[in-house]
């Protein structure tokens, strides 16, 4: 249930990403919703968890988009992954942690992304890749922490995204 | 009868009657004008008159706005239904002024053109997630005749390929996308090159594999070229905004600024036919 709930949300997420936020962009480049919300998810529940979760989100996202599937399923893995190393070294409830975490693993992702297109043969110049890709979108992704933190972790605890008792 | 009605005060009263009615007669009022007396009443009384009458009206204005407040709430929340209702109309306006503005466009460059190609218009209904790749949904597939690996242009200039077709959508390619590789030349000089995306996210492209020897500067133009039959020849693509020497240090790379807005595409027109390859190349991103 909790993860049909999840998955539920990185569509909305892709939705919103491949239309309203196409209108949003900074700098050309947009967050990245379901990075947050696998992310979001590892530091909550742990690197086991959110390493499945973020497989499957990136997974949702692959076909979504229709090319390269696996590619984003490999690259939320890895942030999904990383995120829960971080669960059990830091203080859940403080939303600067988060950010921080976001902005860390946001760039570590999209660095195993950017590996994964080479392994593709799609070659992006690195210092393009670095300074107009990663680096702003990981930024914009984590200023958006703040506002979106709390009513996944309220529901994580007590919500919707909570674990039932089988 | 008794006697303290006399008859003195009796003729008194009548004298007085008598004047009253006469001065009645005489200030009646379409008389010429009034008595010094009058006047000269008035205009000390005037001032007075005014103070009192503000306070007055103020007075009543203030039991108005009491006896009224009970109406005022709901006379408030439908005016304010009202500024809504207007302002939703003001921008829908304005959004169908915008459309038909950039519709026209689209009509004005397929009338220039159909001599040397037709052209689908084709409306952009989203685009892909990430920010490393330039894929555009567009709202025309395999039953409105659109094909893989037409081009796709505005009337600014060159937007890119469609490189998957549904029977409703297709997916457009944007030409900033890292995949895609578009035949290019200068236009002032003739120079040919390969013209690549980088990021979808920058905006830009790269025009590579251009011999170091060449004269290439910020500023040229760069046209497809029309080799490798995807992309007629000739159509704008964009503007050289930075010129770099390769690693190898055998060619140059110029950074191309594409005439297209491709972060704010709404419609585009899909070419779906080409009857004359050669077409006259357009002036900047008009």
């Amino acid at each position: 249930m909790r993860s049909f709930v999840f998955l539920l949300l990185v569509t909305i997420a892709l939705l919103l990403q491949s239309t309203l936020f196409s209108f949003l962009q900074v700098s050309g480049v947009k967050p990245d919703l379901v990075l947050m919300l696998v992310i979001f998810n590892g530091f909550l529940r742990g690197s086991r968890e959110g390493a499945f979760l973020g497989f499957l989100a990136g997974l949702a996202q692959d076909i979504f988009t229709g090319n390269y599937i696996g590619l984003n399923a490999l690259a939320k893995m890895t942030a999904g992954y990383l995120a829960g190393l971080a669960e059990a070294r830091f203080y859940k409830e403080s939303v600067i942690i988060v950010t921080l975490v976001t902005f860390m693993v946001g760039i570590a992702s999209q660095l195993a992304y950017y590996v994964l297109l080479l392994y593709l043969d799609i070659e992006v110049a690195p210092a393009f890749a670095l300074g107009q890709v990663i680096i702003p979108s990981a930024i914009y992704t984590s200023l958006l922490v703040p506002l979106t933190f709390w009513k996944f972790y309220n529901s994580n605890e007590k919500g919707w995204l909570r674990e039932r008792e089988p | 009868m008794p006697r303290f009605v006399s008859y003195k005060k009796i003729m008194l009263l009548a004298v007085l009657v008598g004047i009253t009615l006469l001065v009645m007669r005489f200030t009646h009022v379409g008389r010429p004008q009034l008595t010094p007396m009058e006047a000269a009443i008035k205009d000390v009384l005037a001032p007075v008159q005014g103070v009192l009458m503000n306070i007055g009206e103020t007075f009543r204005n203030g039991v108005e706005s009491i006896a009224s407040l009970g109406r005022l709430s709901e006379e408030n929340k439908v005016l304010k239904e009202q500024v809504s209702l207007l302002k939703g109309q003001l921008h829908m306006q304005e959004e169908l002024r915008q459309e038909n503005k950039r519709l026209t466009d689209l009509l004005q460059y397929r009338d220039q053109y159909k001599q040397n190609f037709s052209t689908r218009t084709a409306a952009v209904i989203g685009r892909d997630p990430g920010n490393w790749f330039g894929i555009v949904s567009l709202n025309k597939g395999s039953k409105d005749g659109i094909l893989k690996n037409m081009p796709v242009v505005t009337p600014s200039g060159l937007v890119g390929k469609i490189v998957a077709v549904s029977p409703n959508t297709s997916q457009l390619m944007l030409i900033t996308d890292p995949r895609s590789g578009v035949g290019a030349l200068v236009q002032e000089t003739r120079i040919p090159g390969v013209l690549e995306g980088t990021a979808s996210g920058t905006g830009e492209t790269r025009l590579i594999h251009v011999p170091r020897d060449t004269e290439l500067m910020d500023g040229q133009i760069i046209i497809t070229s029309g080799i490798g039959g995807t992309f007629p020849k000739g159509v704008p693509i964009g503007r050289v905004v930075h010129v770099s020497d390769e690693p190898t240090g055998l060619f140059k790379t110029a950074t191309v600024a594409p005439f297209a807005d491709l972060h704010k595409l709404e419609e585009v027109l899909v070419i779906t036919t080409v009857y004359n390859p050669d077409i006259i190349p357009q002036t900047e991103g008009d």
